[in-house]
């Protein structure tokens, strides 16, 4: 049978082309939008475990955006007071507590994302060094300024700073290569934020004491708890309804692909009356004439879900990287996506065949020889 | 195998538009027979031989191939019918210009399974002169080779009986001249039944039976 197919293929080049290139299209979109949102999740899964806290005690306002804003290195209008940090510390079960602030100033004249911070930060990062002194610099920043370990940054917003680079950390795909690192008075002058800070990390002496921990900062005036995996839960189900709304969209794109691909289907039907007829002449049966129109729009069908996810694996890769949440967000493939972008199409193929197959099938071979 | 019009009439449209195509026609054609139909345009030839291949339904009386009535039959067996004991040849030639000539051939045994279709394909051309022109399309052909593909796509299926519309009527005489004489020879050497609907009389003195239809009847 499928001799058959290619033989009619070969004749009806532009045709093969058109019904192709619109399944193509439907199942690339697909595919991209599926693995740039597996993307996007995983980039903001790796940002908040890459905290390295248990807990996040943020200022008063919406937890959400001001995670975010932490994770972006934006300032935020709300700020935690330096002078509740003793009284942080000295709550039961915390082990570790690093004040932080964030906010952008110009680098080198370049707008910059800058975060201070203490030197316990680097009990939760592990970048393989023992102190912040002077700027640790991201990859990211270094490629973006032309700087290197050495050389001197001068920073400047509010107060204008000079700091020798100490460290230029080793990429890590995620938002520490877009931060200059530096001492947290420093960066309060720089900012004009003195005796404020944007976020203080917490981490407790065991995973079961965080609940307990969490309840004690929280009834804290001024701050509020929160922990990383709440935040990504909530982000996780914001993205989710972003998501949905795409995918419906793309829903709506594959309908018009089937509705499409049915209407260039019942247009080859009465093209290849002629066709039918003589098949049926020769001794084919309803069933084989139904089985191989059908059969036909599977193998075309196919044949688009293996050009769409081509074009859409294409596509990710031109695509910005920044993306959702402002997180650098690298394409995530999975062969669960193959599966579900061929059977897209395969479902595409066969329910737009199958109104066009029911009438080449009803096809009267004599009434056909007759009008030929 | 044998094919028998009993009483066969074939009308079409209804009411008072009806028209009678055939009226009343009885005649058998078995293997080995070799007849021809005969008569004016319209008289209703084509339609006799379109029933006794079972591309038409009778609208009366019966049709038997091998003493068991196809009228009862459905879709289906009617097609199994047709792919496995007749054979086609019309005017036209109705070859698949997408096709090249060997799938043109091997088009009827892949519909009914044949193994080393391709292969017997061939031979099936190669009985007609065509070995030559395997791999071309229908259009690369001339009018005679294009009906000689035709017949090798008729005989695919080695059937018993081969039915031609008015075979030689869009050829030159002398490729219609070749046409019949093959025709002929597959009749006499392969016991293959041959029912010919023919204008030319030349064509139709050369059949052992010929019948006239004249207004939908035999006469």
């Amino acid at each position: 049978m499928n001799w058959i197919i290619l033989a009619n293929a070969r004749k009806r080049k532009a045709r093969l082309v058109m019904t192709v290139g619109g399944i193509a299209i439907g199942v690339a979109t697909l595919f991209a939008l599926l693995s740039l949102s597996a993307g996007i999740e995983r980039a903001l899964d790796r940002e908040i475990s890459g905290m390295g806290a248990n807990i996040l005690l943020l200022p008063e306002g919406c937890p959400y955006e001001l995670t975010l804003a932490l994770m972006q290195g934006s300032d935020a209008f709300e700020h935690i007071p330096t002078a509740l940090l003793p009284d942080i510390r000295a709550v039961e079960n915390v082990d570790v507590s690093v004040p932080v602030v964030v906010g952008k100033a110009r680098v080198n004249g370049q707008l910059t994302s800058i975060y201070g911070t203490t030197q316990v930060l680097l009990e939760l990062r592990q970048w393989g060094i023992d102190r912040i002194e002077g700027a640790v610099i991201g990859s990211d920043v270094a490629e973006k300024l032309g700087v290197g370990e050495g050389d001197t940054l001068t920073i400047r917003l509010y107060a204008e700073v000079q700091l020798p680079i100490t460290r230029v950390l080793p990429p890590t795909r995620g938002r520490d290569d877009t931060f200059v690192f530096l001492a947290l008075d420093t960066a309060q002058q720089i900012l004009g934020l003195d005796e404020k800070l944007s976020a203080v990390l917490i981490r407790t002496s065991s995973v079961g004491a965080t609940t307990q921990a969490q309840y004690t900062l929280g009834r804290m005036s001024d701050i509020q708890a929160v922990p990383p995996s709440d935040v990504f839960a909530r982000l996780m189900e914001l993205f989710a309804s972003i998501k949905q709304t795409l995918i419906l969209i793309t829903g709506i794109a594959i309908v018009a692909g089937v509705l499409t691909t049915m209407n260039t289907m019942t247009m080859a039907v009465y093209e290849r009356k002629k066709e039918i007829g003589i098949l049926r002449a020769l001794g084919s049966t309803r069933r084989n004439v139904f089985r191989l129109f059908v059969h036909e729009s599977l193998l075309l069908s196919l044949l688009g879900g293996l050009v769409g996810l081509a074009a859409g694996f294409v596509a990710t890769q031109f695509l910005p990287r920044t993306s959702g949440f402002g997180l650098e967000a690298t394409p995530q493939f999975s062969f669960l996506y193959v599966v579900i972008c061929l059977t897209v199409a395969v479902i595409v193929g066969v329910t737009s065949s199958l109104y066009p197959a029911m009438a080449a099938a009803r096809t009267q071979p004599i009434k056909t020889l007759r009008e030929l | 195998m044998k094919i028998e019009l009993n009483n066969v009439s074939k009308a079409y449209g209804q009411g008072d538009a009806r028209f009678w195509a055939l009226r009343e026609a009885t005649f058998t054609a078995s293997s080995g027979d070799f007849v021809s139909i005969v008569g004016p345009s319209g008289s209703g030839k084509s339609t006799m031989l379109h029933i006794l291949g079972c591309l038409d339904q009778p609208s009366e009386g019966t049709v038997c191939v091998d003493d068991q009535d196809t009228t009862s039959l459905n879709d289906a067996q009617l097609s199994r019918i047709r792919r496995d004991h007749i054979g086609f040849v019309f005017q036209q030639y109705f070859l698949n210009a997408s096709m090249t000539v060997l799938q043109n051939v091997l088009l009827p045994m892949d519909l009914a399974g044949v193994k080393e279709g391709r292969k017997k394909a061939a031979v099936a051309l190669d009985v007609v002169g065509l070995s030559h022109r395997l791999r071309s399309f229908p259009a690369e052909l001339s009018g005679g080779e294009q009906q000689r593909c035709a017949i090798a796509r008729a005989l695919a299926n080695r059937p018993s009986l081969l039915l031609a519309d008015e075979p030689t009527g869009s050829l030159d005489s002398k490729s219609g001249r070749a046409v019949l004489e093959m025709m002929i020879s597959l009749n006499a050497e392969r016991d293959l039944g041959l029912v010919i609907v023919t204008h030319d009389e030349a064509v139709a003195s050369t059949a052992h039976v010929t019948l006239n239809v004249l207004d939908g009847r035999i006469s």
